[in-house]
């Protein structure tokens, strides 16, 4: 038997937004690309930037936890494929940065050219995130 | 990553103990923990975005991470057991000679480690980390302990 399901049957999948915690937002991304993998075609996933940034994203954090060099960490096929979205994954990447902090400093210099961070602030991720978030809303990315 | 997990990766833990000591976090790395460091992450990467000590080589080899915590008071030396009135830092190496990994002795004997972007721990031996993940210990070094 093959199972169908009308094809508004994801936009009626509501998550609450209750999550406080890193561990409950890792949960709610998990069963967010769950619900889409299984009910979305994969040629729509290609096609939706939003899908495709985070279950790349979703990839990589899995795969680089415990990786202690950020070389290695953006070297991993994921997160070159984020680099390879271009333009398109900016928003997406300062989006993800305003929510929690994240090894996006070398995709954002790769695709824009850029690099904002000042030299005393190298390493700090809060201020780097901070600077790149400003940067975004310059730009007009956010 | 779950305790599950870790001991995936790190077999020898499960059979020595450990304890979790930190939540996780990116916001440093093991070189900056093992220099007792909490507010960035130190890396000599070839982009230049993260913080590496200056006039330090930005490579990944042994001799510039012996330097980098040279900067801040160490010396090589080759004896890891806990020595009174000294604080001992350890780098891995993995085969290639590209240090993968740092922990730093605690005042009990016990070593500290942060696992990459994930929690801190607190194991008794170096080899409870060695392996595939982060290679052997190749480098220790010391300096006197501030109280």
């Amino acid at each position: 038997m093959i199972l169908s399901y009308p094809p508004n049957y994801y936009s009626n999948v509501e998550m609450v937004d209750t999550a406080v915690c890193s561990e409950s937002e890792k949960m709610r991304e998990a069963y967010t690309r769950m619900i889409k993998h299984y009910f979305l075609p994969i040629s729509t996933q290609q096609a939706n930037p939003e899908t495709r940034f985070l279950t790349l994203k979703t990839q990589w954090e899995a795969d680089t936890a415990i990786l202690s060099s950020v070389t290695e960490i953006a070297l991993h096929p994921a997160y070159q494929q984020i680099i390879g979205m271009g333009h398109t994954a900016i928003r997406l990447i300062l989006l993800e940065m305003k929510k929690r902090p994240g090894h996006w400093f070398w995709a954002l210099k790769s695709i824009t050219g850029e690099d904002p961070v000042l030299p005393e602030q190298r390493g700090r991720m809060k201020e780097m995130t901070q600077t790149w978030l400003r940067w975004g809303r310059e730009h007009g990315y956010l | 990553m779950s305790v599950e997990e870790i001991e995936k990766v790190f077999p020898n833990l499960r059979i020595s103990g450990y304890s979790i000591t930190s939540p996780a976090t990116p916001e440093y790395n093991c070189i900056a923990w093992a220099a007792g460091e909490t507010e960035s992450w130190w890396e000599p990467d070839p982009l230049s975005l993260y913080y590496w000590p200056s006039n330090i080589p930005r490579r990944y080899t042994a001799e510039a991470y012996i330097k980098a915590y040279e900067k801040i008071g160490y010396s090589v030396c080759n004896n890891p057991a806990d020595e009174e009135g000294f604080e001992k830092v350890a780098i891995y190496i993995d085969t290639h000679g590209k240090p993968t990994h740092a922990a730093r002795q605690l005042s009990s004997g016990n070593w500290t480690s942060k696992l990459g972007q994930l929690e801190d721990i607190e194991h008794s031996k170096l080899d409870d980390i060695t392996g595939l993940q982060y290679g052997s210990v190749g480098v220790i070094m010391k300096r006197p302990r501030k109280e």
